[in-house]
This record gives structure tokens, sequence and C-alpha cells, in this order.
């Protein structure tokens, strides 16, 4: 009878799932096959070097609702270029706005997909062109702990997890239920491990998804250097000059104003509408 | 002894006259080129030996009215300059002379006669000018003794300009500009000069001949003093102008004193007047270079060649080598950029050494400059020197020019040493453990088929929830269930180990009634039935699994004695073998006794 029981309900969840599913195809259908002809478009205007072209297309994408790691990914590609190519009469090794544009979409392929390593790469490529600071080194303890972090997405994590707290339960039963002292010894110690593993990848979901949620993170957006200042006014002393793609953390709003914290620690004021956040 | 010194005395002045005679003889004339209609010169010609007497002839001077002269002016001079004698003779016949019509005139060839061999000066032309007299004649208008000496120098007197050699230029041209003072008045020296800090331009001052000109400006002959040569240099375009230059002259003013004819006090008085004279600010137009610049292009203006010293075409590796490129020409050569090489990507390429031999001078820049690039080759093979470009802006044709080394091939030669010196891995060349970036570039975008869109975060949204909750109740429910089974299986258990003795004893009576009847067979097939059966229910182990060993195994570890146990089994083998032998009735009797007792020790002892 219990067992019937358990199968209604995983029937109602799958119903579940599938109806949620099945509403969002019908009204995304004919949008899905848009942005799907818009990502070729863009990836052959990126091939053919059309960077302009490309920008556009993958934008679009985005707006579709389609922004994905791989789509962000692409799109901070195009912008790069597009500043590399777009140089015509200037010294600068960049067009206006374009680093900074680069860099935003590379965090946002990694807010999303944070094991991408081309994005990473680019991202550190990208950031050497900026007179970004140094953020203060961490620990090694917490350097092993982001990186291990990062090796995946919050979601792979929970369902890691979820796995993981399923093996410990069965091992648990095992335990308790077994007549065989051997196997209740053995399960009882994987079990403590595995239940070690449980809580540290559910952690690490959560920290994943702490890091997902953030939205203190900020790139500016400026052309050339934009001036931070010691308080919300233009003619207080200027605190820091950062150039476009310089990654800060945006503490509060003041009016038309936000403050900022640098990687090294370093506070100001700087106009919202210089900065975009991630 | 006063005898010698006259000797002495003697031989000097023949050895002078001898001197004088060796000389070589130049007879020269020196006039002004230009002069105005009213204003009286002097041409002078002059012979550095003495003339034999009355052989000196003068030119007629047609155009000109001859005011005094000749008159005749000798010097003589001897000098000793560090042991060496040395001694000058000047003979000058001097002409004052007024032009009395403009226009240019030819003042012909005068001689002289040294020695009895004749010379004579080359004819020159002296251009006069009829001046505008507007102040000349406003001059005269006031008597001469009633202005004081400041009035005696009129506005224009004394005037500074910069001469400019070009005012429309290319950007990095050159541009000579001097500061010139013109006047009309004797100057007795400069108090102050003050320059333009020619803001906008690279400046050099050059060296210059500073011999007085006389030059006609606005209508009007003046005597021209170089002040100070530049040599500008814009850099940028657009209208850039130069600020005032400032001089303040002190000049001499003669005036012929009330008491001209007093032969004690009166005569010529001096006086001294102090003028700042300023030039106008001048705008320089500087043109941008024409658009179609190409990459080589790094600012060079002027005209310049190109040589270029290549290595030997075989070379071998990890020995220093060097590309030399000379640029040599005129123009703003301290400005060239260092032309760029592409070196192949196994070179090691050191700093670039510049050499400049460059001279400033009035006419512009010019020289060369050797750029050379140390490099080693690491690994071997052969590689090519892509063309080496250099672009200069013409300013004469207006135009870029491109010079162009050939395409140059390398070989390098393995010299043993090359394979763990460099080995290039993934963009970064090895050198040594030293790692160097060759080049970086952003990896290519992703392709294939549009992504699925990104997912919302899982955990702790209410499926995790679901998924969580559902598992922790699988968990309990199977929990739950399992352990009511093994609870049941349990109780079972307990039972038979329970009744174990009272199903033996069962079996044991059956077994008497069978041994009663004399059903032999059956009789010993309930013992064995007995003795099994009371361990298996007894242990809780199947029949199936049982074999004397695990019996005496078991019985071990209940505590119960080898003897018994053995006594145990002994019965079983015993049952064994009597079920089907033909034996006597007696010891059915004797085996169930031993059975009963064996059972009921062991009962004894396992139940405690």
């Amino acid at each position: 009878m219990i067992r019937t029981y358990i199968y209604n309900i995983s029937l109602y969840i799958v119903m579940l799932a599938a109806v949620l599913l099945s509403t969002q195809t019908v009204t995304a259908a004919d949008s899905k096959t848009t942005a799907e002809s818009v990502w070729q478009q863009g990836v052959k205007a990126y091939t053919d070097k059309e960077y302009d072209r490309a920008v556009e297309c993958f934008e679009q994408v985005v707006a579709l609702g389609y922004g994905s790691a791989d789509v962000y990914y692409n799109l901070g590609d195009a912008y790069f270029k597009r500043g590399q190519h777009n140089i015509s009469g200037t010294n600068r090794p960049f067009a206006a706005g374009e680093l900074g544009k680069a860099i935003i979409n590379y965090y946002r392929a990694l807010r999303l997909e944070p094991s991408m390593k081309d994005a990473r790469y680019n991202l550190d490529l990208a950031r050497d062109h900026t007179n970004d600071t140094e953020a203060v080194p961490q620990a090694l303890l917490a350097r092993a702990w982001y990186a291990l972090r990062d090796t995946m997405s919050s979601n792979s994590w929970a369902v890691i997890s979820v796995v993981v707290l399923v093996v410990t339960l069965l091992l648990v039963l095992l335990y308790l239920l077994s007549s065989r002292v051997v196997l209740r010894k053995v399960a009882f110690f994987v079990a403590i491990v595995t239940a070690v593993v449980f809580v540290i990848t559910t952690i690490l979901a959560l920290s994943q998804r702490a890091a997902y949620l953030n939205d203190e993170r900020a790139v500016v957006m400026c052309n050339d250097t934009t001036p931070v200042h010691a308080s919300p006014d233009s003619s207080s002393k200027i605190v820091r000059q950062p150039s476009q793609g310089v990654t800060v953390d945006v503490v509060r709003e003041h009016g038309e104003w936000s403050e900022i914290e640098f990687a090294d620690g370093e506070k100001g004021w700087i106009r919202t509408t210089a900065i975009e956040r991630i | 002894m006063k005898n010698v010194f006259l000797k002495i005395a003697l031989l000097l002045v023949a050895l002078n006259m001898s001197v004088a005679a060796w000389a070589q003889v130049s007879f020269t004339a020196e006039a002004p080129a230009l002069t105005a209609m009213d204003r009286p010169f002097r041409v002078e010609f002059c012979v550095n030996n003495e003339p034999d007497s009355d052989s000196f002839k003068a030119p007629t001077f047609e155009g000109f009215d001859v005011l005094a002269g000749p008159s005749l002016s000798t010097g003589h001079s001897v000098q000793w300059v560090n042991g060496r004698q040395s001694s000058s003779y000047t003979c000058t016949y001097t002409y004052v002379l007024l032009p009395t019509a403009s226009g240019t005139f030819t003042i012909g060839a005068a001689s002289v006669k040294v020695d009895g061999k004749s010379y004579s000066t080359k004819p020159f032309p002296v251009e006069v000018i009829a001046e505008s007299d507007a102040q000349t004649q406003q001059q005269h208008s006031v008597p001469s003794q009633q202005r004081t000496p400041e009035s005696r120098i009129a506005k224009d007197d004394i005037l500074l300009r910069f001469k400019l050699s070009n005012t429309d230029v290319y950007k990095g041209e050159s541009i000579r500009a001097s500061l010139v003072l013109y006047t009309r008045v004797n100057i007795e020296h400069l108090e102050s000069v003050e320059v333009p800090s020619f803001d906008d331009f690279w400046s050099q001052e050059v060296t210059f001949d500073n011999a007085p000109q006389r030059e006609e400006y606005n209508g009007r002959v003046y005597e021209t003093y170089k002040i100070a040569e530049y040599l500008l240099s814009p850099q940028r375009s657009g209208r850039i102008t130069i600020e005032p230059a400032m001089v303040e002259a002190v000049a001499q003013v003669v005036v012929q004193d009330n008491r001209a004819f007093d032969p004690i006090f009166g005569g010529r008085q001096i006086y001294h007047v102090t003028r700042e004279a300023r030039t106008p600010a001048i705008t320089i137009n500087v043109k941008e270079f024409p658009a179609g610049a190409p990459a080589s292009f790094g600012g060079a203006v002027g005209s310049f060649t190109m040589q270029s010293k290549m290595p030997e075409s075989s070379i071998m590796a990890n020995t220093a080598e060097s590309i030399e490129i000379t640029i040599s020409g005129s123009g703003n050569l301290k400005f060239i950029t260092t032309p760029k090489i592409a070196m192949p990507e196994s070179f090691e390429v050191y700093d670039t050494k510049v050499v400049d031999n460059v001279k400033v001078t009035a006419s512009g820049t010019s020289g060369s400059i050797t750029y050379t690039y140390p490099f080693v080759a690491r690994s071997a093979g052969e590689f090519v020197i892509e063309p080496i470009s250099f672009t200069y802006f013409d300013t004469a044709t207006g135009e870029y020019k491109t010079l162009s080394t050939e395409r140059f091939m390398m070989s390098v030669a393995d010299d043993g040493s090359s394979k763990q010196e460099a080995a290039i891995v993934g963009g970064y060349a090895d050198y040594g453990g030293r790692m160097k970036q060759l080049d970086r570039d952003i990896r290519f975008i992703h392709t294939g088929n549009l992504p699925q869109r990104a997912a919302s975060v899982f955990v702790l949204s209410p499926i995790y929830w679901l998924i969580v909750v559902v598992v922790l109740a699988a968990f309990i429910t199977i929990y739950a269930i399992m352990r009511k089974r093994i609870r049941e299986n349990r109780n079972v258990v307990a039972q038979r180990m329970k009744h174990a003795d009272k199903v033996a004893v069962q079996r044991l009576r059956m077994a008497q009634r069978y041994m009663q009847e004399g059903q032999r067979h059956h009789f010993y097939d309930e013992l064995l039935k007995a003795m099994w059966g009371y361990i298996s229910d007894k242990f809780n182990i199947p029949v199936s699994n049982l074999t004397k060993e695990t019996i005496r195994e078991e019985l071990y570890r209940r505590q119960v004695s080898a003897a018994d146990a053995e006594q145990f089994c002994q019965i079983i083998s015993r049952a064994d073998e009597a079920q089907y032998a033909p034996s006597t009735d007696g010891d059915m009797g004797e085996v169930y006794a031993d059975a009963v007792e064996v059972i009921s020790k062991i009962e004894s002892i396992v139940k405690r």
C-alpha cells in the first residue's frame, strides 16, 4: 500500500514538471527558432570578422531570453574583437567602451558556468588591458576552496549533493537493517564519509548560489577614465581614475552616485551611469 | 754687445721685408651692395702688400659723385704668437661716393702694381634705391640743433624681425628662423635680448654668420645684424603663433654742438639712446599629413635613404647576431620612430641600440641614424625576415615614400645545445626555465547549436526541497517497512529456537514408537531428523547448509565441550550407517538413549 503511495507521488512530480515545461515551450516555441537562427548568424558574422554584426546578433539572442554562458562568452569575444578593430585614428589599443562590455560579458558567462575555462582565460587577458588593481591576496586554503567551488556550477553541486544524500541514506539503511556485522561496519564508516561529502557539496552549492545571486559586482563602463570621488559630489577630491573594464563592488547608492569598492579595498563614489552591474 | 743687438734687429727687419714680399698678394674692393639715393658711402680698395708708387688706377665711378678720395692709408702689424712671427701690411685707397641716380651701377676694376706685377679687383654692382622720403624729410624740417637726441632716432630706425624660411609647412618639417635687427643708426650694444619660448616647436639654436649686411626693407636701406638663428620644427598641426621677441638696443647719436666752431668746448656731442624693438607676432600654418599613411610611417619628414646590414645568411644557433639599419638624409631625423622588424618567434630579441650622427645647421638637420637590432636565434631551422619598411613624408612632392629592404632568408645551424634551450609550448617560449610569452589573443567563440537557456538556481528551490523531502520520506518509509519485516522474521526464529527442544522431543517420541514397532529404517530417519532439525532450529541455520563440521563449529562457539560435540556427530554417523545396514535390534535402544542424553546436555548448556 505504501509502495503505491510513493508511486503516485512520483507520478505527480513528473506530471507537474511536464506541465511546467510544456507551458514554457508553448510560449517560446517560435522564439526558440528565431534565437537559433540569430545565433547561427552571429557565429558566421564573427567567423567572417564582421564584429559589429556579431555583437548585434548575440545581443539579440540574449534579448530573446537565451542568454546562456556560451552566448555571453561569444558576446564578450565579439565586443573584444570589435574594440580591437575600431581604433582607426586613435592611439588606444581599444575603442571606447568595448573592453568594459567584453569583460562584463565574460563575467556573466562565468556566473552561469563557473567552470568555463575559455571564459576565464579571455577574462584574464581582457583584464590585462585595464588598470585594475590586484585583489588582496587570499589565504591558500581560501583560494583552494574557491578553486574547488568554481569547478562546477551551483546546480551541478546541488545535484551531486542530492545523489550523495541518497547514497548516504542507503548506507544508513544497510547499517540499520543488515544482520552481517562486517557489512554493517563497512556501511557505517562509508556512510560517515558520504555524509561529510554531502555537507561539503551542499555548502559549495549554497556558496555558488550566493555568488550567482550577488548583484553587488559591477564593471566600469566609461570611455577612457572616469574620476572616482571621495564623496558623491563632482567637486570633491578624486580618489582614483579607473579605466574601462575595472571590476568593483557596489556598496550602496545615493542619488545618481554609487559608492564602490575596488579589489584592493579602496572606496569611492562614481556616477551610477558609469558602471554596469554584472 | 750693442753691436750684436743692432745686428739682430737689422736681421729681423730684413726677414720682415722678405716675409712681406713672400706673402700672397691680394687686392680687393669693399663697398655696400645696397645704398640709398642721398646717402654717401665708402668704397675701399685694399692691397696687402706695398704697391709700387703711383701704380694705383681707380675705376670710373659712373652714376656716382666722388665726394672725397682717394685717400691712402697704410697699416703694418707684426705679431709674435708662441714664438712664431707673423706680420701683415695693408694699404687702403678710400673713396666717398654719393649716388646721383637710382638703379644698379657697376663699379669697375681698379688696378695696382706690386713689384712690377699688375693686380686688379673684380667689378661689382651697387644697387641704389630712391627711399620713400617721408620720414627723412620730416627729420630735416626741424633744425638739427633744436632736437633732443631721442627724437633724432625715428620709430622705424630700429626694427626687429623674424625672418622665416617658410610659413606654410608640414608637421615636422623644419623652418629656419633668424632674428634680425634692422637699423639705420649706429648701435653701440644690445642691452637685453628676449627670445620667445617657441611653444609647440622643437627648436634648436644654430650657428650663423654674423657679418652685418645691408638690406632694403619698406623701401628703405637698413644695416642688418643677425642676433640669433633657430631651426624650428612644429610638433602639431594647425596655426601656431610665434610670440614676439624683444631687444633693447643702445644707439649712438652724434649731435653737432651749437658751439660747433668753438675750438675748446665746442664740437661733437655723443649721446646714448636706448630703444626697445619688438618683432610682430607671426603665425605659421602647419599642415597635417595627408590621409592614407602606410603602417610603417612614424612621423619622419624630409628626404632619406636607407641602408641595411644583414647578418650572414647562415648562422649558428645561440650566437649573438644583429641587423643594422641606417637611415640617412635630411629632415627630422631626431624624431624618427625606430623601424619595426618582425623577427621569427624563436629569436630572442634584445633592446635596439640607436646611434645618431646628426648635425643641426642653418640649412636643417641632416646626418644619419643607425639602429642595431641584436638577437639570438634559439633554435635551428630556416627563417625568413620579412622586408623592413621605413616610410617618410617627402615635403617636396607632398607624398609618402616607403623604403624597404629585401626579404631575407636565413638558415640557423644547430650548435648541439639548442634542444634543451628553446621549446615553444602553447604560446610560450621556454628558454632554460625562463618562460616568455610570445603572443596572446582571446580564444575563439563557441560554435554549434544554440545552447539551452540557463537553468534557474536549483539549490533551495521548491523542487530541491521537494526532492530532499521525497528522499527523506522514502528513507523513513523503507526503514519502517524493512524493520517491521525483520522484526517479524526475528520472532519466527525466536519461536523456532524456543521450540527446538520440543520439536526434537516430539521427533524422538516418534522414533521411540518406531523402535517399539521394530521399523528400523523409519526409526533412524526420525532420529536423524530430530538431531539435524534441533541444530537447525536452535542456531537458525537452514538444514541444507548443515554439515558435521558446521555443527562442531556452532557447538564450539556456544561453549559446548568438544567431547559432547564429538558424541553428537558420532551418533549422527552411527545412525547414518545403521539406517540401511541389517543389524540387531539392541543398538537402536542404545543410540536412542545416547541421542536423548546428548541433546538434553547441549540444551542445558546452550540455554544458559
